[in-house]
């Protein structure tokens, strides 16, 4: 018995059409414009759940802990960054999601 | 409790900027005008590359931040703009593309440069719609008030020190040391409402000036008028009543059948709403004296007693989302009236960030203040008419606070209305309030100032004169529910308070005052605070009057 015989190798060109890289996204996005909408998109969600206040009142704690002067923004970045990416509310990720792709469906040819 | 450091003292500059703006001045700012873009809520990049991607030049990364070198134009990324400052001398400052704030390389942080943000500020006001015009929305004219301003601070202080009538002397027939002007109020039936506002009213310093001062005569009043029936005439007779050192309650039977004739609307035996009742008194009072005068004057400008301690001015802009045209009107108001901030505390939603910090899930006054001067986005039913794109668009609303009154009102909404089920519900959650306020951040230049971002500038009418501190010495304290419930005043005096429940006043520690369920708090501007504790032992005398023979009205 002969098996199937496998699947031709698909070519370059085939490959980035179905699997576009990440950096493909990027590019795309901040070439049409849409990364700064999907930004105003996502710093307006934020504002609307509270996020941007309970970071600036993290930040406001870590200050007062530390002493105002001995706070640099750099500092704050890195105290902060962790604890936003972790409560970011899964609504507004869904939402951006959900752009994300139908801007590339759009945009697909 | 009030912040200590203003918020807006200007940050020194750090030892490499103040060398760089030596070597450079203007120069590189100038440059730099011309790539920054503003978007239509009033953020500024950098945009020089409109086509390239921005990226580091070091590890290629365009994910971020990215900062831009002044000197040679070279886009950094956090981890490597020190190498660049390193290799480079003099390349010690940098911008932060998607924020347009300064960035001192060697001190790793943030720096301020008054010039700097007025290049930037500059530029986001002439690429909004309306260049010109918007900009006299935003740095209006500083003559604008400010002369009416000084008259209205000044009047009230004047009158104390005018009236050589005023014997300041301790009323003998006192026989608690409770401070003169407290005395209960009997409830006539559902009335501790009234009895709840006129409390706090007797006590606010501008108004417990103007009857002390005898600034409304009652004589002359009936001769001028011809009508029997004066508010005014009813609150001074009370106010007598308070102040005239006899300590048992006192029934405002008259006061009660003259706001019944002039809101007749509510005259009913039922509990009435205090807020709904405060708002009756003052109009009730404006209109007298408006008759009087014979004017037809706005409440803006309106001298009578309630305009002068309680009117204040609010601010309104509204922005087009596509354009960001901001069309700004200005609404007189009496109070402010807040919403509770318990939009991040409901159930309902599903996905609360989570909370690090306890603090976050109490209600405050803070937070509803920061709710009430929040943009809110209208609804997509909301559409308005936008002037710079001629036609429907969103819009966002913003409200700030243009002129603050001399006493502050603050009515907190406790009234939840559900539209599914068709019923009024009362929200009985705690909200936590501040003895010491400061209205800094609520301020129209505090807030019209943060929309440009992060900068430092002075605005026309940043009015520094006029105090943005209150303090607090009256609270309404509702208790209950909507259809049946009770008030009751707190009022502070000299640092103590004291619980007004209709005919019983006792004195209270202060965290029987903060843990009250607060409807309506009053505060009035730390000076007249500090001015009317100072000396409260007056007595009431009218000028035919022996000054030791008892006053009308204590009988």
């Amino acid at each position: 018995m002969s098996r199937p015989p496998p699947p031709p190798p698909t070519t370059n060109k085939d490959q980035q059409h179905q699997n576009p890289s990440l950096q493909e996204i990027n590019i795309k996005l901040i070439q049409s414009g849409e990364k700064e909408r999907l930004k105003e998109l996502l710093r307006e969600r934020l504002l609307e759940c509270g996020w941007i206040d309970e970071m600036k009142a993290l930040c406001r704690a870590f200050t007062r802990k530390k002493g105002r002067n001995n706070v640099t923004v750099d500092d704050l970045v890195h105290v902060i960054s962790p604890k936003g990416r972790a409560s970011v509310p899964n609504s507004v990720k869904a939402e951006l999601l959900q752009r994300i792709r139908a801007f590339l469906a759009s945009t697909a040819d | 409790m009030c912040a200590r450091n203003s918020i807006y003292t200007n940050p020194k500059p750090c030892k490499h900027l103040a060398d760089y703006k030596l070597r450079h001045g203007f120069n590189t700012y100038d440059s730099i005008r011309n790539c920054l873009k503003t978007t239509p809520n009033g953020r500024t990049r950098v945009a020089k590359h409109t086509t390239k991607i921005p990226r580091c030049s070091f590890c290629d990364r365009y994910q971020g931040r990215l900062y831009f070198c002044l000197m040679c134009s070279s886009l950094w990324c956090p981890s490597h703009i020190l190498l660049h400052t390193q290799s480079e001398k003099g390349h010690e400052v940098a911008i932060d593309m998607d924020r347009s704030e300064l960035y001192c390389c060697l001190c790793c942080d943030q720096v301020y440069d008054p010039d700097f943000d007025k290049v930037v500020v500059c530029n986001q006001v002439k690429d909004l719609p309306g260049g010109s015009k918007s900009k006299t929305n935003s740095f209006e004219a500083s003559g604008e008030r400010s002369s009416k301003r000084k008259r209205l601070d000044s009047g009230i202080g004047l009158d104390l020190k005018k009236s050589e009538l005023l014997v300041s002397m301790r009323d003998r027939r006192a026989k608690s040391c409770y401070p003169l002007g407290l005395r209960g109020l009997n409830n006539l039936g559902s009335t501790c409402f009234m009895n709840s506002v006129l409390q706090a009213l007797l006590h606010a310093p501008p108004l417990r000036n103007y009857f002390l001062n005898d600034r409304h005569n009652s004589v002359q009043c009936r001769k001028r008028s011809g009508e029997k029936l004066c508010l005014l005439c009813d609150i001074d007779a009370i106010s007598s009543a308070m102040f005239c050192g006899d300590r048992t309650p006192y029934t405002p039977a008259h006061f009660l059948y003259s706001w019944w004739q002039h809101s007749s609307n509510l005259a009913s035996y039922e509990e009435q709403d205090a807020h709904e009742f405060f708002i009756s008194v003052l109009d009730g009072i404006h209109e007298k004296e408006s008759k009087i005068r014979n004017s037809g004057k706005d409440d803006g400008d309106c001298q009578c007693i309630a305009h002068r301690a309680f009117s204040g001015l609010l601010r309104s802009d509204v922005t087009c989302i596509s354009c960001g045209f901001t069309s700004t009107t200005y609404d007189p108001c009496v109070d402010i009236s807040l919403n509770m901030d318990t939009s991040n505390l409901s159930s309902s939603n599903a996905n609360k960030p989570i909370k690090p910090d306890e603090k976050t899930s109490v209600s405050t006054l803070s937070g509803c203040l920061n709710l009430f001067t929040r943009a809110e986005r209208l609804g997509s039913d909301q559409k308005l008419h936008c002037q710079n794109c001629q036609e429907l668009r969103d819009s966002s609303k913003q409200l700030s606070i243009r002129r603050l009154p001399l006493v502050l009102c603050l009515h907190i909404k406790r009234v939840e209305h559900s539209l599914v089920r068709k019923i009024s519900r009362k929200i009985n959650q705690y909200m936590q309030f501040p003895f010491s306020l400061d209205m800094t951040p609520y301020l129209s230049s505090s807030i019209v100032r943060s929309k440009f971002g992060n900068r430092i500038f002075t605005f026309e009418y940043d009015n520094s004169n006029s105090s943005a501190a209150y303090e607090i010495f009256a609270v309404i304290a509702h208790s209950g529910m909507l259809e049946s419930g009770h008030y009751v005043t707190y009022l502070r005096l000299k640092n103590q308070w004291y619980k007004c429940d209709d005919a019983w006043i006792s004195e209270v520690d202060e965290g029987i005052v903060r843990a009250s369920q607060c409807y309506m708090l009053f505060y009035v501007q730390k000076l007249l605070y500090n001015k009317a504790n100072e000396d409260s032992s007056f007595v009431r005398i009218s000028p035919r009057r022996d000054p030791f023979e008892s006053t009308a009205g204590c009988s």
